[in-house]
């Protein structure tokens, strides 16, 4: 199904984005240790096609060596010079591993490799047949030629460098690919609220002015408080279409940061839900001092409008909410269901709810979540299963009235 | 018999007892000797003394074939303890010539310090430069 795209519904989901990092950095370190691991192949393969190209040299060496310890053994004691050669070093060693001469630099041999690398140097080792003067093994020494590693290491790390990058390309899209069917439905569910959004307008205005209008002293007691719960249902309605309006189409409003009371704001909003958390019996514990914010007015209602209804919709009848507002934070303190300890800031993904008991969309704190985002505010949330949830906003510096 | 004068008795006395004091001289000296020698020398170089090949050659020729102190000394003692053809290093026609050895008369101990001193005397370790 093709899905139209728009501005205000194409951009990743935090989680999507963070998926989109995790499968990246995974992606990399896997190719960066296949790299690595390649990269230490082909070093050693490397090394060995310099050991085989020493090889012939170093065997010469021994045999030149070996000709001249037998003409040596020979002419001792009448000679007693241990022969030597300006192309290399060399040792004798006994049967038993004991040393009978030797002129090497390097110290360090190894009995069990005829050819291998010690510090800058390369010994090879040669088994002699005939042990002259004693000797049954020789040792040559030569100094290593080291620009073979540099070359080496350079190659690794330029071709190592460019399949990385051209690896990452791939992966990028190969992931944008795996989540375009993800994409897909989350932008088919963005349309469609926007599109039934539009529709809800008109009937809930109606309804809310004609319930205002209404005389209520020639109502009966018992319509009045069906009246009562028409107008808590219809301002839940009203309150899912602000956000559903912000949400969708916050992006052809013109922002107006101004300073805002929101000791007045809060009294405004709770004075609003009062009808909704009376329904449950729920009571409200204001404890609210003077405090500034320079922020959107319709923003920072949707804040707080969407963490009075949640405190509200999950609370226990009979409970309570705790709004402290304080210069510098407010927060809003629920004594309802809470949200389990190790996932409280996914609440605030959208279409996350705190539980499938209560309805909704799950777009409410999202909102909550991308306005303190945009004002650079801290929010905080802690949690107690089956004792409560409070959520708590940091004012940032400048931006309020402290 | 015709009396000798007293003047030659002495003379006869004195040649005597200075025949006794060299023989004395000599037994100690040859004695003396014979304790300052090891067992090395008494009883391996007054045969090699007079054989065609020198303990010299003879020792770098186990050299070639055992290489070590320990399997040099292991294999001529074994080779001297039990001499035969096979474990001979001489060639054929040395043999033929002069065939093999006799079995060492040394016991073990005496045998070991022998084999000691020849190690000591001609290994090359000490010697190369």
């Amino acid at each position: 199904m093709l899905v139209s795209k728009n501005k205000g519904t194409n951009l990743l989901r935090s989680s999507e984005k963070s998926s989109l990092v995790r499968f990246l950095a995974l992606y990399i370190v896997l190719v960066t240790i296949l790299l690595l691991l390649l990269g230490i192949f082909y070093y050693q393969s490397q090394e060995k096609l310099m050991f085989a190209e020493q090889r012939t040299t170093l065997s010469n060496h021994a045999n030149t060596q070996v000709k001249a310890l037998k003409h040596l053994h020979y002419e001792f004691p009448n000679s007693t010079t241990y022969p030597r050669d300006g192309k290399f070093y060399s040792a004798i060693y006994d049967i038993e591993g004991k040393k009978v001469f030797s002129t090497l630099k390097n110290r360090d041999i190894n009995f069990e490799k005829e050819i291998y690398r010690t510090g800058d140097s390369i010994h090879f080792l040669k088994s002699l047949d005939d042990y002259y003067l004693g000797a049954k093994y020789l040792f040559i020494e030569v100094q290593e030629d080291l620009s073979w590693r540099d070359e080496t290491i350079r190659n690794i790390i330029t071709f190592g460098t460019l399949t990385l990058i051209v690896l990452g390309i791939f992966g990028f899209f190969f992931m944008k690919i795996f989540l375009r069917p993800m994409k897909n439905s989350i932008m088919l569910l963005d349309d469609f609220i926007k599109d039934t959004t539009h529709e809800l307008n008109t009937p809930i205005s109606a309804i809310l002015a004609n319930i205002e209008m209404m005389d209520m002293s020639t109502i009966t007691q018992k319509n009045q408080k069906k009246l009562s719960r028409i107008n808590i249902a219809a301002k839940t309605v009203s309150h899912l279409y602000q956000d559903l309006t912000y949400l969708t189409l916050n992006h052809n409003r013109v922002t107006k940061d101004e300073w805002i009371d929101l000791k007045q704001l809060f009294q405004d909003r709770v004075d609003y839900f009062a009808i909704l958390a009376g329904s449950k019996k729920i009571n409200f514990e204001l404890d609210l001092k003077e405090a500034t914010l320079f922020i959107d007015g319709v923003k920072i209602a949707r804040v707080m409008d969407n963490l009075i209804s949640n405190a509200i919709k999950y609370n226990k009848r009979n409970g309570n909410i705790f709004i402290v507002l304080r210069k510098n934070y407010l927060s809003i303190q629920d004594t309802g269901i809470g949200i389990e300890s190790d996932k409280p800031m996914e609440i605030f993904e959208r279409y996350t709810r705190f539980n499938t008991s209560e309805g909704g969309f799950g777009i409410g704190l999202n909102i909550v979540k991308s306005i303190i985002e945009e004002y650079k505010l801290e929010i905080g949330v802690e949690s107690i299963v089956n004792v409560g949830t409070t959520i708590r906003i940091d004012f940032k510096k400048g931006t309020s009235s402290e | 018999m015709l009396e000798q004068p007293l003047e030659l008795i002495l003379k006869k006395e004195l040649l005597v007892s200075k025949k006794i004091i060299g023989a004395g001289l000599l037994i100690s000296m040859s004695f003396f000797a014979s304790a300052n020698t090891n067992v090395y020398e008494r009883n391996c170089i007054p045969c090699h003394r007079y054989q065609p090949a020198s303990l010299e050659k003879l020792f770098m020729e186990y050299l070639k074939t055992y290489s070590g102190e320990l399997s040099l000394k292991g294999a001529l003692k074994g080779f001297l303890q039990n001499p035969t053809e096979k474990n001979s290093l001489m060639n054929d026609k040395f043999i033929e010539n002069f065939s093999v050895k006799d079995k060492t008369i040394l016991d073990e101990k005496k045998l070991d310090e022998a084999l000691d001193t020849y190690w000591e005397l001609y290994n090359v370790k000490n010697k190369l430069k």
